[in-house]
């Protein structure tokens, strides 16, 4: 069957049409769409878009960033009000890549892909659907693959209050721009040194971005020296189920994990 | 920065060098820069048809029935091509070098025997209605046990993947069930050695992933010819392939290759030239056949997996007296080049050391995978791996340091290797020592002192008493030649390949005599005429001797 495109000026529109045809898939960015298309995907044929401006739009809300679903990696990488979330922005694809994909596609697509989402988990946003009210991104992912599908308007992102507390590693074995091993994403706030009330999800350890619980529990009160960290490192995979995949074994993901997890809580260079 | 050891070999060499040493650019560096050097995908044709394949779900299944009736009435199908659509459906690409039995269909037609494997395809005027159509091709599989582990595939009962050898081993100079190695007595230098050191080492299949996908367009040309625009990497053997394949002459066909996108060992399986010229005969249209990077990973045939059992007998001063391998390669559902990979293989052992007593068997075995090919020193990289990771467990066994232990076992110049040439040019010892100076690695003064010019030869040059055994007789192939179908006219097989006879008497030891000429001491023993047929050279297949 030939693949018709719909596009839409209002996301409230293409969102009515979405949920009006099974056989309809929303574009993003198309880097996960259009692959799926020059494969012959036999799933779909018709593709909805939106032109809205408001899924193009950084702008700035209180102490939040309210962030587009259609803004691009690049957007963020150039945009001053989403400063601390360029270093994630930039290592997700290659340049090209970048162009493209979008923020919104991001909070849907399937691990080991899925990296700035796990940011955002970490960073405690909340997740705005067309014309409905924001929910926490974690509620949102547990939410993802079973409910109606919805259309993603923005991202309402909490700014750190200090910029050296969030902190964002992605483990690939191609450099610069390999798929993730992993990827951990930590907001780490302190009081008088000590950690206090930390964020810490992993990207590719699972079959969606998760929080590391066990790691967070073990983090609290503790300082972010070799010692004070022993015991977050020894919970590092509890209650998280990496999987096996072409990139590396489940074995491997948890042998690594602590390794990495050491050196982003040590904020050493790598 | 690269630096020259001028000092070494001076004498061998005259130092007028017009190109090592000095930088050159390469010749297609321009186009790639510029973006304009062309690839196959680059050239246009007017109504250019795509074909795409159906391809297996199953690692191991017989095909019961095919149903094409929805998709013949799809739009945009111009043809669908079946099994009995393929002029010569069985195939091995080293009968051109008369090695091998053909063993692999173009496209499957009794069974599939890995995952991926072609079962039809669908010509179309856009590829995402021959996709389309493909989608709607009903295939009725049985699906049968499979087996994807090569010790496993040679249990007795296991599921026997490819027809053509029905024991899952290839067959070695029409008589073993793998290729053998026999140099002077391994059982009893094992028995007489301080310590016997023993390992396993696994690797993975590794796919060559070129940034361009394999592929080819074919177009009517004039005079009843086809011109084909291709990423292969093997032109003429591309072509060789083609011919047979459609049992068309070659001159009627006109390859047009060049500018590969990345090849590394994985453009020399032709199979998208045969399969775009079908498409091209079947319609009259020029016709695309072009991989996608799914395509490309799964069924692309990467280089192979390969098991190796190293038993080493060790004296305690180091001195490896003894080595015997256990190969295993997993050549996946067909041969392929897995074949003559070992042969490169087993003519690299025992690696870069003088060791008076080694056997090897090594066993080309199918499983249900992906078909394996060639890949950047194909035969060669696996068991090194292997061997120098059984080194450092030696040098670990004897307490010594792993440096020094392959210098006191490093083969020099005028050194008989196991496969009784004389080794030339080694250098083994050179190298040892700038890697030891560079990593500041102290080896000791007799061991800076080595060179490998000195203390080759004699005594080292010499065969030693070799026990030789009739193991591993392949068991009789009753289903040889099932497959086969008689040559196609236009197409001359070169002739077979002849196997040295092995004398099973035990030989007397043969000193090297340097002052002799000409034929280097090369046969089995020296009864053993030499076949006037082909040889295998280590670096480039065949050659003629």
């Amino acid at each position: 069957m030939p693949v018709s495109v719909r596009t839409f000026q209002g996301a409230e529109e293409a969102e009515r049409a979405l949920a009006a045809s099974r056989t309809a898939r929303y574009f993003g960015g198309g880097t996960l769409v259009m692959r799926a298309v020059n494969a012959g995907d036999q799933a779909f044929d018709t593709i909805v878009r939106a032109t809205d401006p408001r899924l193009r739009q950084i702008q700035m809300q209180g102490d939040s960033v309210v962030i587009g679903a259609g803004v691009t990696m690049a957007q963020i990488i150039a945009s001053r009000d989403a400063v601390f979330l360029a270093p994630v922005a930039k290592v997700i694809g290659g340049p090209a890549i970048r162009t493209v994909a979008t923020v919104g596609g991001n909070l849907f697509a399937a691990s080991p892909y899925g990296d700035f989402a796990a940011a955002l988990l970490a960073l405690d946003a909340k997740v705005v659907p067309v014309g409905g009210t924001p929910v926490p991104i974690g509620d949102f992912l547990d939410a993802r693959d079973r409910e109606p599908r919805r259309i993603v308007l923005s991202v309402i992102v909490p700014r750190p209050r200090d910029s050296r507390a969030f902190r964002f590693v992605k483990v690939s074995r191609v450099k610069p721009k390999g798929v993730a091993v992993l990827s951990i994403a930590a907001l780490l706030p302190t009081n008088g040194g000590r950690v206090s009330g930390a964020r810490v999800a992993y990207g590719a350890m699972g079959g969606r971005p998760v929080r590391a619980l066990a790691v967070e529990q073990a983090l609290e009160g503790h300082t972010l020296d070799e010692q004070g960290i022993a015991p977050a490192l020894s919970a590092a995979t509890e209650g998280i189920n990496p999987q096996t995949d072409a990139l590396a074994s489940e074995w491997y993901r948890r042998q690594v994990a602590p390794v990495h997890l050491k050196r982003l809580l040590l904020d050493q260079r790598r | 920065m690269i630096e020259f050891r001028k000092e070494y070999f001076a004498d061998e060499r005259d130092d007028t060098l017009n190109e090592i040493g000095k930088p050159t650019q390469r010749q297609d560096m321009l186009g790639h820069v510029t973006g304009r050097s062309p690839f196959f995908d680059d050239h246009l044709f007017d109504g250019l048809l795509h074909l795409k394949c159906l391809r297996s779900p199953h690692h191991h299944a017989r095909i019961r029935s095919v149903d094409t009736s929805e998709a013949e009435r799809m739009p945009g199908v111009r043809r669908i091509i079946r099994a009995r659509d393929v002029p010569h459906n069985l195939n091995t690409l080293l009968s051109l070098m008369g090695f091998g039995l053909d063993d692999e269909p173009m496209l499957a037609d009794k069974k599939v025997a890995y995952v991926g494997e072609p079962v039809v395809a669908v010509v179309a005027e856009s590829e995402r209605q021959a996709y389309d159509a493909i989608a709607k091709i009903r295939v009725d599989y049985d699906v049968l046990p499979h087996v994807l582990d090569v010790e496993e595939a040679l249990k007795p009962g296991a599921p026997s993947v490819n027809p053509t050898y029905p024991a899952n081993t290839f067959t070695y100079h029409e008589k073993y069930d793998h290729q053998k190695l026999r140099f002077g007595d391994v059982e009893a230098a094992l028995r007489q050695a301080d310590h016997v050191v023993e390992g396993r080492y696994q690797m993975s299949p590794i796919e060559q992933a070129p940034t361009e996908t394999c592929g080819a367009i074919a177009a009517p040309e004039t005079n009843n010819r086809y011109v084909v625009y291709t990423s292969t990497q093997a032109l003429f053997f591309s072509l060789g392939t083609a011919a047979k394949i459609l049992k068309l002459s070659s001159n009627r066909m006109h390859f047009i290759g060049g500018t590969v996108g990345g090849g590394f060992g994985g453009k020399v399986d032709s199979i998208h030239e045969p399969m775009a010229i079908l498409g091209c005969m079947l319609t009259g249209r020029p016709v695309k056949f072009i991989w996608n990077r799914e395509e490309e990973m799964q069924v692309g045939a990467p280089r192979g997996a390969e098991r190796w059992y190293i038993t080493d007998g060790v004296m305690n001063d180091g001195r490896i007296v003894a080595r015997k391998f256990t190969g295993y390669f997993d050549s996946g559902a067909y041969t392929r080049l897995s074949s003559y990979a070992i042969i490169k293989s087993v003519g690299h052992l025992p690696g870069p050391y003088t060791i008076p007593n080694v056997s090897a068997d090594v066993y080309c075995v199918f499983t249900n995978r992906t078909p394996a090919t060639a890949m950047r020193g194909f035969g060669i990289t696996g068991v090194d791996f292997a061997i120098e990771t059984h080194m450092d467990k030696v040098a670990h066994r004897v307490k010594m340091n792993p440096i020094e232990l392959r210098l006191k076992n490093a083969y020099l110049d005028g050194d008989m290797k196991a496969h009784r040439r004389l080794a030339k040019n080694t250098a083994l010892v050179e190298c040892c020592q700038v890697v030891a100076e560079k990593a500041k690695w102290s080896i000791g003064p007799e061991y800076r002192a080595m060179s490998s010019l000195k203390g080759g030869g004699g005594e080292r040059a010499a065969i030693p008493h070799t026990i030789i055994d009739n193991r591993g007789l392949a068991r009789p192939a009753s289903g040889l030649g099932s497959y086969q179908s008689p040559p196609a006219p236009g197409y001359t097989p070169a002739p077979a390949y002849t196997p040295p006879s092995y004398s099973p008497e035990p030989q007397p030891v043969r000193p090297y005599e340097p002052a002799q000429a000409a034929p280097p001491p090369a046969a089995a023993s020296p009864t053993t005429t030499r076949p006037a047929g082909n040889r295998f050279s280590s670096i480039s297949g065949l050659r003629r001797r």
